[in-house]
This record gives structure tokens, C-alpha cells and sequence, in this order.
């Protein structure tokens, strides 16, 4: 489904990623890890268009992604929950999430998406009336994820969903992730600095240090890898 | 007479304060809502007066729907043709200094903003004095120069008067802003150019085109202020230069109002119209502009964040 060749990106003319290559199948969950600076969410603003690739190719289903512009890329199926969550702090919860519903798949779905949204993630329904702004950190990363559910995507685009979060909410957030994912079946890439959750629940994972990808592998295959588990399980 | 006196500044800065409010609320889009810096929204006003008297007076609109209509047309039509010319504007040379290509410099490109429109707004006077002359002109209608009269009231004692044309040019305000308003407020393009406002890369990943939600709320915003330029023109004369009078009058009422709301722009515009009026029963009219300030100063010092004001930041 998303398929990165020998991706180079970065904000100035010192590529922060150099010659990433990842590949994710349709139904799958692939997770990335990696310290801080790692380039991880660079990596997921050049998917979305929102920094310049400056080598290499993001193809994305039959479509390469160089030739469209960063704001037709969700209306292709991709949808980007950002890191720091980034919801509109002057639109309601319910506006949020109409946003959300932005592109045309969205609007055609919007009764169903909805009521799944609020099913998975019954705080947004509480709070619909409410100014994003004035949401909790939590229920922010929710609002989040329910908008970016709310676009139908083809592929959920994840980055630290857990990120400034009490432990126990983000325990909480990360078990209706799995469940939204068991139910809906969607395709999902993670980033995440909860190493040992992201790769036990992944299908697949990544390892990014310094923009380039030094393991990969299936979560059993990175699990019991002595690198991993020394750096980042702390075994 | 006191009373009397009384009513009829009230009147008359209800009846003033409905346009200020409409040209605070054309700013409010720009300034309030997507935070752009725009010096030459009063010279954006001057254009729609001038748009609306060249159609009213040249360009048959007087002929075609006559004295008391035919003002009301030509503003009407001019309305469009500022929506355009702010699209252009904002499309060449505004969207070089907003939304996302800015949003991460310090000051969110303020500055440069602030020397654009500036440049644009001598750039329309001066050219305005060379195609236009510094003649006053207006758009002539009798409506002008005769009123209702309310009353009388409480017996035989007071009456008020209504003048024609500023009653028309305060409905007719008071509608626009209640449309514009629903079209923010409610419609699907109306809460993309809010997103857009708020975090223009978030806007992106909903699949908004942000410099297009841009573009649309310069134009909106040039188009309103015209509006109530028009509107003024059938009452007051005008050159070239009037932009200068009101853009401070727009600024003040949009910080009056609360930055980012439309409604409470239009409320600072009426709080600027009632003070300058209601202060002419006390002090000599050269003082009116003062009297402005003084409240002005006062009301930010004690609510800083407007009548309307949220104070939720934005992340
Ligand atoms: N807007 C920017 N301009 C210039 N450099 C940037 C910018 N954003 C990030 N960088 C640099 O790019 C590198 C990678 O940053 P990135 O945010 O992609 O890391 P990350 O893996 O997401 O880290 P974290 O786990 O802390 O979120 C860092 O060295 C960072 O300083
Ligand atoms: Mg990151």
C-alpha cells in the first residue's frame, strides 16, 4: 500500500532522513521506533507533503506521491494524526471532527464514521459542544485520532498518540488503538516511544537512528533482537 | 430637550455604529480570523465606494434602477468585483507572507505583513488621486436628504428622526453581517477557513488547501468592508484618502470586539459609533475622535480580550 524507496528529506539542504526505505502491505500494522530526533516524525510530514523529499519515492497505492500536493494526499486516503495532537483549538469537538470529514470519502461516510468514532471513543460524544482548546491533554490525542478516522482512510498515520501523557492514559488510549484496529481492520503506521507496546502489537517494525533505518523486522524477529531489547526494552 | 437630544445621538450612533460595525467585521475576517495584518483595508474601502459610484453614476445602474434603488444595486455590484480584486491581491503578493510558508517565523510573518500592506495601501491612494481626482464625489441619492420620523413618543413631547438612506445602510448591515456570520459559523467552507486559521499544517492533513481558504477569506474580507463603503458613500463625500479615516476606526473595533469574532467586531464598531455620537451632546465635535480613544483605551485596559474575546490559545 505505502511503498518508500531510498527516501532523503529534511528541512535544509542537510537531509535529517537518508535513503529510508519502508514498505507497508494493505491490513497491516507496522510500527516505528527510535530515539528522539531520529527523524521519525519528518519521516511522516514527507509522506504527508508537508516537507519536501528531496531524493527517492513515496508511492502510495497506484499513485506517486512527489506529483501530488500535500493537501490532495488525504483526499487519496491517507490520514495524519500529528504529533502533539494539532487539533483546531477555536473549532468544537464536533467541528473537529467534521474537518476531519474534509475529504470526499469522509462526507459520504460521515453518518457511519460517527457513530464508530463515538462508540470507540465515547468522551468525544460527551464533549461534542466543547472548544478543542479546552479539552485535556487525553481527550485532545482522542479528538485527534477521531478526526483522523473520520476521513475513512485508507491509512492511519500515527505519530506518539502517547506523547505528554500520564502513563494511565496513555495505557488507555493505546488499548482502544488496538481495539479500533481490531474491529475496523485499517492499516496503520506507528511511531511511538512506547517501544515494548508498539512491537508487540505490530505485525512489523522499523528501527530509525539518525534518519536511516537500522533493523527491521517482524515483532517477534525485533523483540528478541539483542539491540532492541537492550536500547529500548531495557532488558 | 434633553431627551430628545438624547435619542437622536443615540439614533444617529446606532444608525453610524451599524456601518463601523460591518467595516470592522470586513477586517475581523482578515485580521481577527486568519490573523493577516492588513494596512490597506481601508483603501480596499475606498475602492468600493468608487467601484459603487462609477456604477451608479457611469456605468447606468442610476439610469437603469433610478435615485432611490440604484445606490443600493451599485453597492451590491461592487461587491464581487472587491471580493476579486482582494483574491488577486492576497493570490500575488499577501499569500507571500501567510499561512503556512510564515506560520513558524517569529511573529507569524507580522512584520512583513505590516510593510506589504502598507506598500499597497499608499500604492491605492496616490494611484486613487491620479484615476479618481481629489474631488469629493458621492453617490447621490434623495433618500439621503429626507427621514422618518419616529414618534412622537411619550405624548406630544419627542420625536426622533431617522434619516433615509443611514436607516437602509444600517439594515442593510446588520444582514450582512447576520449571512456572513452563518456562512462561519455553520457552512462546511465557513469552518475550513476557520481550521485554516487556527493551524494551518493540521488544515493540510484534512486535505484543506490552505492558501485557498486564505485567499477566500481576503476576498470575503475586502468584500465586506466594500460593502459598508458603499453604503457610506450615499451619505458622506469621499476621496481618495478616506481609507486612513477608517482603517483606525476598523483596528479599534476589531480589538474592541475580541480578535477572532465576527460578532464582536460588529459590536466594536457599534461601541465606536455610539461614543462618537453620544459624545457630541457633552463636547465640542473636534473632540469626537478623542472621546474614541479615551473609551477605547479604557475598555482594553479593563478587558483586554475584548467584549468578545476567548482566551483560548492557540497550540
Ligand atoms: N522545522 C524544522 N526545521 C529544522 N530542523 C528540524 C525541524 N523539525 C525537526 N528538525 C530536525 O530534524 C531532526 C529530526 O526531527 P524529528 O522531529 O523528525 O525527530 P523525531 O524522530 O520525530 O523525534 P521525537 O521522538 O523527539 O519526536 C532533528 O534533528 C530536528 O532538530
Ligand atoms: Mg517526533
Amino acid at each position: 500500500m505505502l511503498r518508500i524507496e531510498a527516501l532523503s528529506a529534511g528541512y535544509t539542504a542537510v537531509p535529517v532522513l537518508n535513503g529510508v526505505s519502508i514498505a507497508v502491505d494493505e491490513g497491516q500494522f507496522v510500527a516505528i521506533v527510535g530515539p528522539n530526533g531520529a527523524g521519525k516524525t519528518t519521516l511522516f510530514k514527507t509522506i504527508s507533503g508537508t516537507v519536501g523529499l528531496m531524493a527517492g519515492s513515496i508511492r502510495f497505492l497506484d499513485t506517486d506521491l512527489a506529483s501530488v500536493p500535500p493537501h490532495r494526499r488525504a483526499h487519496l486516503g491517507i490520514a495524519h494524526v500529528p504529533e502533539g495532537r494539532q487539533v483546531f483549538p477555536s473549532l468544537t469537538v464536533m467541528e473537529n471532527l467534521e474537518m476531519g470529514a474534509y475529504t470526499e470519502a469522509g462526507r459520504r461516510d460521515w453518518t457511519s464514521n460517527i457513530e464508530r468514532i463515538f462508540a470507540w471513543l465515547p468522551v468525544l460524544a460527551e464533549r461534542r459542544g466543547q472548544l478543542a482548546g479546552t479539552l485535556s491533554g487525553g481527550e485532545q490525542q482522542m479528538l485527534a485520532i477521531g478526526r483522523g478516522l473520520a476521513s475513512s482512510p485508507k491509512l492511519l498515520m500515527l505519530d506518539e498518540p502517547s506523547m505528554g501523557l500520564a502513563p494511565a492514559i496513555a495505557d488507555f488510549i493505546f488499548e482502544r488503538l488496538i481495539e479500533i484496529r481490531r474491529q475496523s481492520g485499517l492499516t496503520v503506521l506507528l511511531v511511538e516511544q512506547r517501544v515494548a507496546e508498539a512491537l508487540e502489537s505490530a505485525d512489523h517494525g522499523y528501527v530509525l537512528e539518525m534518519g536511516r533505518v537500522v533493523l527491521e523486522g517482524n515483532n517477534k524477529t525485533l523483540r528478541a533482537d539483542d539491540r532492541v531489547r537492550q536500547a529500548y526494552l531495557g532488558m | 430637550m434633553m431627551l430628545e437630544n438624547f435619542l437622536q445621538a443615540l439614533t444617529a450612533g446606532i444608525l453610524a455604529g451599524s456601518i463601523y460595525g460591518l467595516m470592522c467585521v470586513g477586517l475581523a475576517l482578515i485580521f481577527g480570523v486568519m490573523r493577516v495584518i492588513n494596512f490597506a483595508q481601508g483603501d480596499f474601502m475606498m475602492l468600493g465606494m468608487y467601484a459603487a459610484y462609477y456604477l451608479f453614476a457611469a456605468l447606468g445602474v442610476q439610469a437603469t434602477f433610478g435615485d432611490n434603488l440604484g445606490p443600493y444595486v451599485a453597492v451590491g455590484l461592487a461587491t464581487p468585483l472587491l471580493f476579486a480584486f482582494g483574491y488577486v491581491i492576497h493570490r500575488v503578493l499577501v499569500s507571500r507572507v501567510t499561512g503556512a510558508r510564515t506560520a513558524a517565523l517569529e511573529g507569524e510573518g507580522h512584520y512583513a505583513q505590516l510593510i506589504l500592506t502598507l506598500g499597497i495601501a499608499l500604492i491605492l491612494q496616490n494611484g486613487g488621486q491620479i484615476l479618481f481626482g481629489s474631488v469629493l464625489v458621492s453617490v447621490r441619492t434623495p433618500l439621503s436628504s429626507s427621514a422618518w420620523e419616529i414618534g412622537p413618543l411619550w405624548g406630544d413631547f419627542v420625536s426622533v428622526f431617522v434619516n433615509k438612506s443611514r436607516g437602509i445602510a444600517a439594515v442593510v448591515s446588520v444582514a450582512t453581517i447576520a449571512a456572513l456570520a452563518l456562512l462561519i459559523a455553520r457552512t462546511r467552507l465557513g469552518k475550513s477557513l476557520r481550521a485554516a486559521a487556527d493551524n494551518p499544517e493540521a488544515a493540510t492533513y484534512m486535505g484543506i488547501e490552505v492558501d485557498h481558504a486564505y485567499r477566500i477569506a481576503f476576498g470575503l474580507g475586502a468584500a465586506i468592508t466594500s460593502v459598508a463603503g458603499g453604503l457610506l458613500a450615499t451619505n458622506y463625500p469621499f476621496q481618495p484618502h478616506i481609507g486612513l479615516e477608517y482603517v483606525i476606526v476598523m483596528y479599534a473595533g476589531v480589538v474592541l470586539g475580541g480578535m477572532g469574532s465576527i460578532i464582536g467586531a460588529f459590536w466594536g464598531g457599534m461601541a465606536i459609533g455610539l461614543v462618537q455620537q453620544l459624545s457630541t451632546l457633552v463636547l465640542p465635535t473636534q473632540l469626537q475622535n478623542a472621546a474614541i480613544f479615551v473609551v477605547f483605551l479604557l475598555i482594553v485596559f479593563l478587558r483586554p480580550q475584548g467584549f468578545f474575546g476567548r482566551v483560548v490559545e492557540r497550540t
